[in-house]
């Protein structure tokens, strides 16, 4: 035996219960990350033997056949036939839901004629009791000549044999079936002996496989591509044709098996599912259950979380201030007071909108909705490239674009996905309503229309518009990307079933791990690096800003407390931000914009709420001031000429900037970490700074 | 026997049996999937907005977008 760690794939058909096994034999000791060059997730994760041996469980993508109609399929197909693949298995735990024990058994053939080690894990789901449908497990594994186990996810049970039968398998090494399910016809047989006079395949099955996928598989050189696609035409050997044969026959093969083990008693009577359905994705009362869901989340992420993250943002602020009363003032001390403190606070301020999105998102999930969604949403989120899933990404986005662009990883098609991801942050987000707030009164007096409050409306105005945004940019995006995939809509529904809340659990724990660590990473560099622009500038700047501003401040017979404000707004003014400032002023005077501005909106990339705190500094506005008293002070600032600096058309120009621009650090983080690449992300920034730019400079050209 | 008969052409809670398919990609999925020829569904109802149709086989239920369901050639049984 190798010291190298064994490598067990979990395999199955989708919603065969996967998950819940691998929760079971795993535990905390999981990671998630992507496969290799692709944005499917990746859970893998370490079991304890019995032995005390440790091996990793790979839990591979679920897919019907290794005849794969989608990226996440087409990676587990490639982690069973590329020998180079570092998740290529030493053996294979299959899932097979006994309530589809038929159609399950299809893959379960495949890969039992490549040959790889397997143990069967037999699903009994709940529904499949309560049907009273039943299986033999000793008369299936007699008749498949493998280890077969029932298992419950639920409870665990038989988690701890299928341990012991890992250790048989590695420790005997007992051979398992020699006889394959499918024969291959002899212009395959023909094919298949060619191919294996010039490439090393593990066995004529898997060889097969290598002719059927080579098109596709980048493990396969140049040359052996050619060398099988001549062989395929001198063969003339339909690739298609063939896999539709090779499925009938496994089925043949195969149905009598099932009639031997299974027993059913299978009645036309409605199942819970069918009552359920007939409500939940009627025609008209569906829609409008789905709407109320979605509610519930948004309000859910809303103000549920807001308890929790005031009482985050409370204690790092208490931490703070204990930590500058202990310690003297130095750079040191403001580093970790106005730094490294609010950096952490910044990352963990989010964690309960994560985890409140992702409790209600993998519940959904787990019941068996989140496909219901789909079905019913498909054809409108077709027009605009997306998914049915996308609605509650987009939703989820009213409170946070960071939840909402981590729960797309659940959308399979990767064109989708990609387009909700890069729309979604132009959905208005909690972060924006302060900004909001403190400039509505610029854009519109507050006087009542009927029941409405203008300045209500506007808001409402705003709200639709980033949503409109979205959807036109959706629009754009789908017609600009390619896609491998087709696209198509065959999915099953799972029946409904009491969720497994340890699932539930692991989904949210797995996802603030991976923010945290993930994108919390580079937003905490992005904070300090923010900070200590607004903190510090050339030194003799830095110091000729205290002095005038101390010298302004006793002529002008200041007090202590607007003295010190007085100094903060100079030297803010001095600080590397400040004359970064000053140097897009160029840039942006066209959208009525002044250097204050320019600096806020710089120091804003931190989260857009940081914009009212900078401008308060700025314009020497005391921290604990009410948007009111920020109103009025804003409202008196003149420019060099003396007119007012906040018109409206100023109000309104910087309004729509940052209701179209991608003012957020944490998100683009996120994107980045989600889409694995960099370029999504400076996508993503240009065309949506871009189209704020724009908007700004038009709105503000006509209203000036 | 019809067999240019496609699923769309079912009525609500209309019964047929599956005898070809159309186009072998839709073949191979559906039949992955378990739908094979000789399988009996059912159209259970139709998607909202329109465009996807939710069919039923034995305990098996599976959403269909309208251009995949016209590849499901049927006969009543």
């Amino acid at each position: 035996m190798t010291d190298k760690i064994k490598k067990i794939a979990l395999l199955g058909n989708p919603n065969a219960g996967k998950s819940s096994l691998f929760n079971q034999l795993t535990g905390l000791r999981q990671k998630v990350g992507n496969f290799p060059g692709v944005t499917v997730e990746r859970k893998s994760g370490i079991a304890k033997l019995l032995n005390q041996q440790e091996v990793e469980i790979i839990d591979l993508p679920g897919t019907y056949s290794l005849y794969p109609t989608s990226l996440d399929e087409r990676v587990a197909l490639d982690a069973l036939i590329n020998l180079q693949n570092k998740d290529f298995p030493n053996a294979i735990i299959y899932i097979l839901d006994v309530m589809h024990l038929e159609r399950h058994l299809l893959l379960l053939t495949q890969i039992i004629d490549l040959k790889i080690p397997i143990i069967v894990a037999l699903n009994m789901n709940d529904v499949a009791t309560q049907q009273h449908i039943f299986c033999d497990e000793k008369k299936l594994s007699d008749a498949l000549q493998l280890p077969c186990i029932k298992i419950n996810g639920r409870n665990g049970e038989g988690v701890e044999k299928i341990k012991s039968a890992i250790v048989d398998i590695f420790e005997t090494k007992t051979s398992q079936s020699g006889t394959l399910f499918y024969p291959l016809s002899a212009s395959e047989k023909n094919i298949v002996q060619k191919t294996q006079s010039f490439y090393n395949a593990k066995n004529e099955y898997h060889a097969l496989l290598l002719v059927h996928h080579a098109k596709r598989s980048n493990f396969i050189s140049t040359e052996n591509k050619s060398q099988i696609a001549q062989q395929i035409q001198a063969n003339a050997f339909d690739s298609l044709d063939a896999q539709l044969n090779e499925i009938m026959q496994r089925y043949e093969a195969f149905t009598p098996i099932v009639r031997m083990v299974l027993q059913k008693s299978f009645s036309n009577s409605k199942t819970i599912t069918d009552r359920i359905d007939a409500i939940v994705t009627n025609k008209y009362i569906g829609p409008f259950i789905f709407f109320g869901l979605m509610l519930f989340v948004f309000q859910a992420i809303f103000a549920w979380s807001s308890i929790p993250m005031d009482w985050i943002d409370g204690q790092f602020a208490a931490l703070a201030s204990y930590i500058q009363n202990g310690l003297q003032e130095n750079t040191f001390s403001k580093l970790l007071v106005e730094g490294i403190i609010p950096g952490i606070s910044g990352i963990l301020v989010f964690v309960p909108q994560i985890a409140i999105l992702f409790l209600l998102i993998s519940l959904l999930e787990e019941v068996g909705y989140m496909s219901r969604a789909v079905y019913m949403f498909d054809n409108i989120m077709q027009k605009f490239g997306l998914n049915g899933r996308s609605i509650v990404s987009l939703i989820s986005g009213g409170a946070c674009a960071i939840p909402a662009i981590m729960s797309t990883r659940t959308i399979s098609n990767q064109k989708e996905r990609l387009i909700t991801i890069m729309v979604t942050p132009f959905i208005s987000c909690s972060a924006r309503i302060p900004v909001f707030a403190v400039l509505i009164g610029f854009v519109m007096p507050s006087y009542k229309i009927g029941i409405f409050n203008s300045q209500g409306l506007v808001f409402m105005a705003l709200y639709l518009i980033g949503i409109m945004a979205a959807l036109i940019a959706a629009y754009a995006f789908k017609k600009i990307l390619k896609s491998n995939d087709v696209s198509y809509l065959m999915l099953e529904l799972p029946e409904y079933k009491k969720p497994h809340w340890r699932n539930v659990f692991y989904t949210v724990y797995g996802k603030l791990n991976s923010f945290i660590f993930g994108a919390g990473k580079i937003i905490f560099f992005v904070s300090i690096v923010l900070w200590f622009l607004a903190s510090f500038g050339p030194k003799h700047k830095m110091e000729e800003a205290i002095n005038v501003a101390t010298i302004e401040s006793s002529m002008m017979q200041y007090d202590k407390a607007t003295t010190e404000l007085h100094i903060a707004a100079k030297k803010l003014e001095a600080s590397y931000a400040g004359i970064a400032g000053k140097f897009i002023e160029p840039i942006i005077q066209p959208l009525g914009f002044d250097w204050k501005i320019g600096i806020a909106l710089i120091t804003s990339f931190a989260a857009r709420e940081v914009f009212v705190g900078t401008i308060s500094t700025l314009y020497s506005i005391g921290k604990d001031a009410d948007n009111l008293t920020i109103k009025q002070k804003l409202q008196q600032e003149k420019n060099a000429t003396g007119k007012p600096v906040f018109t409206m058309a100023v109000a309104l120009s910087l309004v729509l900037f940052y209701l179209f621009a991608m003012q957020c650090i944490s998100t683009l983080a996120t994107v980045r970490r989600e889409t694995n690449s960099l370029k999504w992300p400076l996508i993503q920034f240009v065309y949506m700074s871009g189209t704020a730019y724009l908007v700004s400079l038009i709105v503000f050209q006509i209203f000036k | 026997m019809n067999i240019t008969r496609n699923i769309t052409v079912l009525r609500i809670g209309e019964q047929a049996q599956i005898v070809d398919f159309a186009n072998n990609l839709v073949a191979r999925k559906l039949m992955a999937m378990g739908l094979l020829p000789g399988s009996s569904i059912t159209l259970v109802r139709s998607a909202p907005f329109g465009g996807a149709f939710y069919i039923k086989s034995e305990h098996h239920y599976i959403a269909l977008r309208k251009e995949e369901a016209k590849q499901v050639l049927i006969s009543n049984d």
